[in-house]
């Protein structure tokens, strides 16, 4: 039983980082309706400013932290800017085309600056781990955990009770409708990519934490989508919700499945949990069904 | 293309695809011009036509379920994965000539893609976009984890043979190939004008308007998926026996969302365009590929690993540049020339 | 937007021309031989690869810049094929029909499976990873250093000494973690069975995706299993990071790890000294302490790149293969001369080259009619204070390939 706890918690702690993730492209889609495979990038180059800001030059925690926050909010302003808004109005699809431009586009500086290397962050957080009762859990995965859960709640009280929120709630429920009533849907567009980009680049550190800068981080943000899709695009819920669900079952399903397979489960759990919910709940398990008029 | 003053004067002529004589002779002249092109062609310009070949035939099918049909589909380079296996498997282990595994492991691929595509009977949009790219997980990582499949050591499917005369070659494949897709081009052409091709049509514009018309949404969805699948099966086919070598790490989802690049950036619901998409991305990949080599040969300080991380960039770049400008594709702007070509010289 | 668009066609068109008039007047008058590296340097293991080719670009520069090889000069093509299949394949028919392409490099064993066919009817030689099939079936396909089975085998050697040194009955319980791929599970065909024949207990191996986010899973199935010693498969920085895990968990106390040849470098170490203390490391090629002492390898680093900070021993791996080129070269145009020279009298030349020595990058160059291993030596590593150092000399690895059926 211990053991099974065990996976689950370390599943959790993965989890978090997957919904923080999702969280990112799911504000994207609320308000835009543009799937976005960018937040990859964005996440990677979250992780790289931080890395850049602390390791690099040496700067303190917090130091470091807000302008990380500020170049890849700009990043993800200039993506907005330059690359979406051209494509309002045009087929969705192109958009998601767009966004995968994007990824390789960014990849190639990614790599250009890495030149195959790995960059480790310093330690910020503090080390060791938590005993209770048999399980063991790391002190900084709990802390990003927690930070995970809080943002969460963060960003779901600027939708609930600030102006811009309710804003960004209008246009997600209608463009046309949003703008007549005097909103400018095209700044709403701007902010909530800062705001998604601001939340790609908590993921990217809390998750280079963990697996380091390297080649595969930008990846992520396949998982991401995976979670964003499993809990339904529009919800941020369904992100939280699904992006530890999938952290647990990822880990869980490794743990129990691997001997009886022969191995590399991981790989594909979590792309069989998402045809399953799909099939069951098509607008994934937290996604507002949309009703259909001919 | 036709120039201005030419009408369909009778019912025969407004069904044909071809219309007019000059039509008639410039296809005959290019087909000619294609089947005679290994003889003066080089080498290089052979192969990565073969390449361009097969990626048009995956495109093709691509285009039926996801230009045509509206379901979009990234499980395309898995499925391509299916029909290559599927070929190999039949004539290594089980002695098949190639000219009938051929067609069996489209069958096959299409098959399994009425399985892979059943999930759009329920699920739309992004959302099915995402269970295909699952579905493509699921796919590889099955092959990889199946002993039929020789497991992770993949499989080595021989050269087609015809009477003795072995295809091993770039020049001699270049025949099959360019045959298989002429063909499939045909019937694609086609299919998307018979009453199936409407059918996607309405389906894609509005799924529930065309079930109330009438379409049959689940028969029709899943045959645009097993038509799809059918086309990466065969393109599979083609790949594994064309370089002799399959294993998964050839069909990765990289190459899904490529071909979904291709169908966008030649433009939706347009057979025409598959190969401009084809064309404009398999030509810009090669060029960068190609590019960071002399790059780093002229600016020396650079580096030849900076050049090529440049050159993912570059690539990133012009799409993303092309997407501004043509967002719905250069299908869009062939019709637009070919609309002003049909009014020269006139205004209106 | 129609002015626009022709604005962007154009300057397509112009970069398309001036890239195709560039890569046409890039022929020089010279005597030449082309080298092609299919490598990869923006995908999953450009951290193997780029340093590598640094090392063989910087050394065919400094050969070029003494007049070349017998007054013949080496044009080195590096090609970034991502770890792609298709763009391997279609590279090297690009540049299959170059005049006097002598050598193929390709990095990443799909890639090198893939274009071995065209290999063979071109008569040509390529060099390849150290998959064992290569040396199991003699083709035209060299492999760099001993096959991943016959490292694997040195590992295991290494483990029954240390086993008895530390006054252990029984026998060691091995643990085996890596990729789920052809790459990954390489090591096991052969080496697997050696070590069941020297009575080591193998635990049902792991695998895993690459860029799983943590390995807490398979370390502690391993764990309760009952590992004495893990060894951690995959390319840099994966050994790295599932070490790190166990470090996290409180393994790397308990448990031995072991890294193959694309385990831990000096750059992986200075990313993770504390967690990678302790870590067993075979290689073929001079890895920490070995390679900062070779003059060679760190002169010619200092010469071309700079400071020695960002450092990384594979370019010592990357040097050795331009010595191979070298010689063979050599060996070729003493043969046949340079007018006369084919691919196929680099292919022969090569098959001659046992002996040859690296400089001490390397083990002794083992090429031969029945052989394409690199080398046959290794050294095994040990991570101590941050550094990596020797704690054997050159020892023969077993051959692991013979024990499988291919």
């Amino acid at each position: 039983m211990t053991g099974f706890l065990q996976q689950a918690i370390t599943g959790l702690m993965i989890g978090s980082l997957y919904a923080l993730v999702a969280a990112s492209i799911v504000l994207v889609y609320k308000a835009t309706h543009v799937v976005s495979l960018a937040h990859g990038q964005l996440v990677a180059f979250g992780a790289l400013f931080f890395w850049l800001f602390l390791g690099g030059l040496g700067l303190p925690f917090w130091m470091g932290l807000i302008p990380a926050f500020f170049l890849t909010a700009l990043i993800g302003l200039l993506i907005e800017r330059l690359t979406l808004r051209p494509l309002i109005g045009q087929p969705l699809i192109a958009a998601f085309l767009m966004t995968f431009a994007i990824f390789i586009a960014l990849e190639g500086v990614f790599v250009l600056y890495l030149k195959g290397q790995t960059r480790a962050l310093p330690t910020f957080l503090p080390e060791g781990n938590l005993d209770i009762s048999g399980l063991s859990i790391p002190i900084n995965q709990l802390i990003s955990f927690f930070v995970a859960i809080l943002l969460f709640a963060a960003v779901s009280l600027i939708f609930k009770y600030t102006k811009l929120g309710l804003g960004m709630r209008a246009t997600a429920e209608d463009h046309r409708l949003a703008q007549s009533t005097g909103i400018t849907v095209r700044n709403i567009f701007s902010y909530i990519w800062i705001l998604s980009a601001v939340v790609a680049a908590i993921a990217g550190i809390a998750t280079a934490n963990v697996m380091d800068i390297y080649y595969m981080l930008p990846y992520i943000g396949i998982n991401g989508l995976i979670v964003a899709i499993c809990g339904g695009l529009d919800s941020l819920l369904g992100a939280l919700v699904v992006g530890l669900l999938l952290g647990v079952v990822e880990n869980v399903g490794a743990a129990y499945l691997d001997p009886i397979v022969g191995g590399g489960v991981k790989d594909v759990v979590g792309y069989v949990v998402l045809l399953l919910v799909l099939l069951i709940k098509p607008y994934g398990l937290f996604g507002l069904v949309r009703i259909e008029r001919i | 293309m036709r120039p201005c003053g030419v009408f369909d004067k009778s019912y025969a002529l407004d069904l044909a695809i071809i219309r007019t004589w000059q039509h008639w002779v410039i296809l005959i002249s290019a087909l000619i011009l294609l089947f005679f092109f290994p003889l003066f062609g080089s080498y290089y310009i052979i192969s990565f036509m073969n390449y361009l070949a097969i990626s048009v035939i995956v495109g093709l099918g691509l285009q039926i379920v996801s230009g045509y049909c509206g379901q979009i589909s990234f499980g395309q380079a898995a499925f391509m994965a299916i029909g290559a296996y599927t070929s190999a498997i039949l004539t290594i282990k089980f002695g098949f000539s190639f000219w009938i595994a051929l067609p069996l492991s489209g069958i096959m691929a299409g098959a399994v893609g009425i399985i892979g595509g059943a999930p759009s009977l329920r699920i739309k949009g992004m959302y099915l976009a995402m269970a295909t790219i699952a579905i493509h997980f699921v796919v590889i990582w099955l092959i990889l984890h199946m002993e039929i499949t020789g497991s992770f050591k993949g499989l080595f499917p021989p050269p087609p043979s015809l009477g003795g005369f072995e295809f091993d070659t770039d020049e001699r494949m270049f025949y099959i190939i360019m045959t298989v897709m002429v063909i499939m081009t045909y019937a694609a052409r086609n299919l998307v004008r018979s009453k199936a091709g409407r059918a996607f049509v309405a389906i894609r514009d509005n799924d529930l308007a065309g079930e109330v018309m009438g379409v049959n949404l689940y028969y029709y969805k899943l045959l645009a998926f097993f038509i799809s699948c059918f086309y990466a099966g065969i393109a599979g086919s083609l790949w594994g026996h064309l370089i002799t070598v399959v294993n998964t790490e050839q069909f990765t989802l990289f190459h899904a969302l490529e071909y979904i690049g291709m169908l966008i950036i030649g433009g939706m619901g347009s057979i025409p365009g598959v190969f401009f998409g084809v064309l404009f991305i398999r030509i810009l990949n090669e060029l960068v590929m190609f590019a960071s080599p002399v790059l780093a040969k002229a600016v020396p300080w650079l580096g030849t690993s900076p050049a090529a991380a440049l050159g993912l960039s570059a690539f990133g770049l012009a799409l993303i540049i092309f997407l501004i400008f043509e967002p719905r594709g250069l299908a869009h702007r062939w019709e637009i020339f070919k609309a002003s070509y049909r009014l020269y010289p006139f205004a209106h | 937007m129609g002015k626009w668009s022709a604005i962007f066609l154009s300057i397509i068109l112009a970069v398309c021309l001036s890239v195709v008039g560039l890569s046409s007047s890039s022929f020089a008058k010279d005597k030449e031989i082309a080298y092609l590296s299919l490598a990869d340097y923006t995908g999953p293991i450009a951290g193997l690869n780029v340093p590598a080719d640094m090392g063989l670009e910087d050394y065919i520069k400094e050969i070029n810049s003494k007049g070349g090889v017998d007054g013949v000069k080496i044009r080195f093509i590096g090609i970034d094929t991502r770890y792609d299949v298709a763009r391997g394949v279609s590279a090297y028919k690009r540049y299959r029909r170059t005049p006097k392409l002598l050598v193929v490099n390709s990095i990443g064993t799909p890639i090198g499976k893939a274009i071995a066919r065209l290999i063979e009817r071109d008569k040509r030689l390529q060099i390849v990873p150290g998959d064992g099939e290569f040396q199991a079936h003699i083709g035209r396909n060299f492999i760099w250093g001993p096959a991943y089975q016959d490292a694997f085998a040195a590992m295991m050697d290494w483990v029954m000494d240390d086993w008895k040194a530390k006054g252990k009955s029984g026998a060691p319980i091995v643990g085996f973690i890596s990729w789920d791929s052809a790459f990954g599970r390489e090591p096991l065909r052969g080496g697997k069975e050696y070590a069941e024949s020297l009575g080591i207990k193998f635990l049902p191996p792991e695998f895993f995706p690459p860029g799983t986010l943590k390995h807490d899973v398979y370390l502690t199935r391993l764990e309760k299993a009952g590992a004495n010693y893990i060894y951690a498969g995959g390319v840099e920085p994966t050994p790295t990071n599932v070490i790190r895990d166990a470090h996290a968990l409180g393994l790397t106390k308990k448990i031995q790890f072991l890294n193959g040849y694309w385990g831990a470098t000096l750059l992986g170490i200075g990313v993770h000294a504390k967690a990678l203390e302790g870590t067993a490391i075979v290689s073929f090629f001079e890895r920490g302490e070995d390679a900062l002492k070779n003059k060679l390898v760190t002169d010619l680093w200092k010469k071309h790149r700079g400071s020695m900070d960002k450092f990384n021993e594979v370019y010592g791996m990357g040097v050795s293969w331009g010595m191979t080129c070298e010689a063979g070269l050599k060996t070729a145009l003493k043969a046949v001369g340079y007018e006369k020279l084919k691919a196929d009298d680099m292919y022969r030349a090569y098959q001659k080259l046992g002996g040859l020595d690296k400089h001490g990058i390397q083990g002794p160059c083992a090429y031969s009619q029945t052989s394409r291993r690199g080398s046959l030596e290794v050294k095994i590593y040990r991570v101590k204070d941050g550094k990596i150092v020797p704690i054997t000399g050159w020892r023969k690895a077993p051959d692991g390939v013979s024990l499988h059926k291919f």
